[in-house]
């Protein structure tokens, strides 16, 4: 009877210490120590060096291989093996190999924070003295530029998010793209009364929040101007101007779907491209998306257009690509960072991707991505939770999102979400920090 | 001699299996136990600081609260579990035992669930609790209930219950038969004797069928309190990290997953040290409580 006792408790302890060593296999292996440190390995011409690349757009690989297959054309001697992740898992993924030592050649890396603390382990390359590294705007550049000022990837994509429209809906109900905040009400008001649900909305994701405070919060607060106050610390997120731009996601509610509560990216999506709802709040990257579930849609999109008569568009660097420290072939890689900036390349990315390229005067053939592209050239504001407000633990981003979703719960109120967000960004955020 | 030399022997004939437990059981155990005494800088080791981690995660705002929060969840994850999966697994185990018409073909149906993936099961419930196209909510409009047809998995008072009835539905089968082993192992001469004593079937049952099936029941109690304080696949599935919306679905496991790995799609800062420090935590609650709830039950079981 007690040895069964005893077996019955090593079984579960077995069973439980199972969990935590499942856990813990990912935390990363341990630092092992430089064993052996890899011959520097000049490849003998005539040999090809092949390139690992890593990267998280799974749904990019046909596009890639466009690109690869140009640089490769330019450079012989150079493979280049692209192998992208799943979005989700990327960053574990990448971070286990760092830590390992097996990294891949060529990275993508995150924007802005999570990419910079790479830079800031050592994990990175810098890239000075890369051809036409110079020719990017410094906004660009500050997504993927570490502590010590040096710049560690070139920014690949900008990504911008806007208000689409249903072409087709606006037309039928004699609707004008609005040009204020009035406007915008207005429209919404009459497709809800013509019993069309005026925007494609849901708050069950978080990251949708943020994304579509993004967009709208500029409006309320005029744009740059804020943002940087906010910098210099002269402002903060409890502010009146803070404090409307979550005032008016609030005031949007009635012209959400029914139940938004409950609805994910994938019913928005449903939603908008079947003409059920007329407006959706999303990103240059869900063009393709929404364009794939109905092809006939007609859609448009316009900027916001802010308190003060102007209009803007919310963007933000969207990754780059940098070199793993500890690579074999730095000096190929780093040629794949400079092809990397050139119009060849930024034109085949535009095109095949349907992306807004961060070569500057990169053209598309597609007059969507075009409109996006001359409008973050001509009125851009920084989508202030990832550009800025990415830090903390939870970050701030993370806290706006908890904290619009239980707004729309009823759980907080306007003024409660602007002194989270603020009690959020007052632990790390240097110009707000006590 | 040659007697001793193979007694030898046999002691080498565990070492394959144990090289294995000690690589992937006992190594990554104490790796995360060290990794919690650690600072870490994003993924990089930092400096040696002790019990610090377990300090934040216990003491400082808002790890403290996400903590105390997670865990009421669980709790609540094991109390449903324990009613709803074992209290009706128990019985329809016990009827299938009275012999009703097709007990074979009620056993497999009851298994069914089992059969799928985790993650499928999410996915499937997660269409069909849609709050605007899903089964449930077009079956309770069909009925003339539209006033009860809500977003469940969207609003704070109805998900974290949508998902541990889920996992009953999904768990059921397993109960189910672990019980119906533990019926069909009592003697059937104790139950005829039973009988011819003059006890009734209420009496039957919570004096000699109970008593008999304690093993059982026991293991399935123990199994149920794991399976609850290590909650993540649905959540995850059905919620995704952040235990969404508002954290109202957010277990121990889940917590984890977003300290060590990073939350909301891997956005999130991730802080390594805190979420070992709570690995170790939530591998101390299972141990120690599995053990002392072992320990009582065992005391309650009757021998034949």
């Amino acid at each position: 009877m007690k040895k069964r006792g005893l077996h019955a408790f090593t079984t579960v302890a077995l069973a439980a210490s199972l969990f935590v060593s499942a856990c813990s296999g990912g935390s990363g292996s341990q630092n092992t120590a430089p064993s052996g440190e890899t011959p520097q390995q000049q490849s003998p011409s005539g040999e090809q060096v092949v390139l690992e690349m890593h990267s998280w757009r799974v749904e990019d690989v046909a596009g890639y291989e466009k690109i690869i297959q140009a640089f490769e054309k330019e450079n012989p001697g150079i493979k280049i093996n692209f192998k992208p992740f799943k979005a989700t898992e990327y960053n574990t993924i990448l971070n286990t190999a760092l830590q390992s030592d097996s990294g891949p050649d060529i990275l993508q890396l995150r924007p802005y924070a999570t990419g910079i603390a790479l830079a800031d382990a050592g994990y990175l390359e810098p890239l000075d003295g890369v051809k036409g590294l110079e020719q990017f705007p410094k906004d660009f550049l500050a997504a993927s530029t570490g502590k010590d000022g040096k710049v560690y990837g070139v920014p690949l994509s900008i990504n911008s998010t806007q208000i689409y429209y249903n072409k087709d809906l606006f037309e039928q109900n004699g609707l004008q793209e609005p040009k204020s905040w009035d406007e915008l009400i207005q429209v919404s008001k009459t497709l809800k009364e013509k019993g069309i649900t005026p925007f494609a909305f849901g708050s069950k994701e978080g990251w949708l929040l943020s994304l579509s405070h993004g967009v709208i919060a500029p409006g309320a607060y005029n744009g740059n101007g804020f943002v940087e106050k906010l910098l210099k610390g002269e402002t903060n997120l409890t502010s009146p101007e803070f404090l409307l731009s979550v005032q008016r996601m609030k005031e949007l509610t009635t012209y959400f779907p029914e139940n938004f509560t409950g609805l994910e990216l994938t019913d928005l999506r449903a939603l908008f491209a079947t003409g059920k709802a007329a407006m959706f709040i999303n990103g240059s990257f869900e063009l393709e998306g929404i364009r794939q579930l109905n092809p006939d849609l007609k859609i448009d999109f316009f900027p916001m257009p802010t308190d003060d008569g102007k209009q803007v568009i919310t963007t933000w660097v969207d990754g780059s690509y940098g070199v793993n420290a500890k690579s074999k072939h730095k000096a190929e890689a780093l040629k794949f960072m400079e092809f990397m900036t050139t119009k060849t390349f930024g034109e085949i990315f535009a095109n095949e991707l349907k992306r807004i390229s961060a070569v500057p005067g990169v053209q598309s053939s597609d007059p969507l991505v075009n409109k996006m592209a001359e409008l973050a050239q001509s009125s851009a504001t920084p989508y202030l939770m990832v550009v800025h407000l990415s830090q903390g633990n939870p970050t701030t981003k993370v806290t706006l999102e908890t904290s619009l979703q239980a707004l729309y719960l009823d759980q907080l109120t306007p003024e409660q979400v602007t002194q989270e967000v603020e009690k959020s960004a007052e632990t790390w955020f240097a110009p707000l920090k006590k | 001699m040659a007697k001793s030399k193979r007694s030898w022997l046999i002691h080498l004939f565990p070492l394959p299996a144990l090289i294995l437990y000690v690589m992937f059981v006992l190594y990554p155990l104490f790796s995360a136990f060290s990794y919690s005494l650690y600072d870490w800088k994003g993924i990089a080791k930092g400096a040696f600081v002790g019990l610090e981690n377990f300090t934040t995660l216990f003491t400082k705002e808002p790890f403290n609260e996400m903590f105390w929060r997670a865990i009421q969840h669980n709790l609540i994850y094991f109390v449903i579990e324990m009613i709803v999966q074992n209290g009706l697994g128990f019985l329809l185990a016990y009827i299938i035992y009275r012999k009703i018409r097709g007990a074979e073909l009620l056993k497999a149906a009851y298994f069914l669930p089992r059969l799928l993936s985790v993650i499928i099961v999410g996915f499937l419930w997660k269409l069909i609790l849609n709050p605007n196209f899903g089964a449930l909510n077009t079956f309770l409009g069909k009925l003339g209930l539209e006033s009860w047809a809500k977003p469940w998995l969207g609003d704070p008072d109805t998900a974290l219950y949508a998902i541990i009835l889920v996992n009953c539905w999904f768990g059921i089968g397993f109960a189910v038969l672990v019980f119906l082993a533990g019926l069909q192992s009592i003697p059937a001469e104790l139950i005829e004797a039973a009988r011819l004593d003059g006890a009734n079937r209420l009496r039957l049952l919570r004096s000699v069928v109970l008593p008999l099936c304690m093993p059982s029941i026991t293991i399935m109690s123990v199994l149920t309190f794991i399976q609850a304080f290590e909650a993540f696949e649905l959540v995850y599935a059905m919620q995704g990290s952040m235990g969404e919306p508002v954290y109202s679905t957010d277990t121990l496991a889940v917590y984890f997953y977003r300290l060590a790995f990073g939350g909301a799609g891997g956005t999130d800062t991730v802080a390594i040290g805190l979420g070992s420090a709570l690995a170790v935590v939530l591998f101390l609650i299972v141990a120690s409580v599995s053990a002392i709830s072992l320990y009582l039950l065992r005391k309650r079981e009757v021998q034949h």
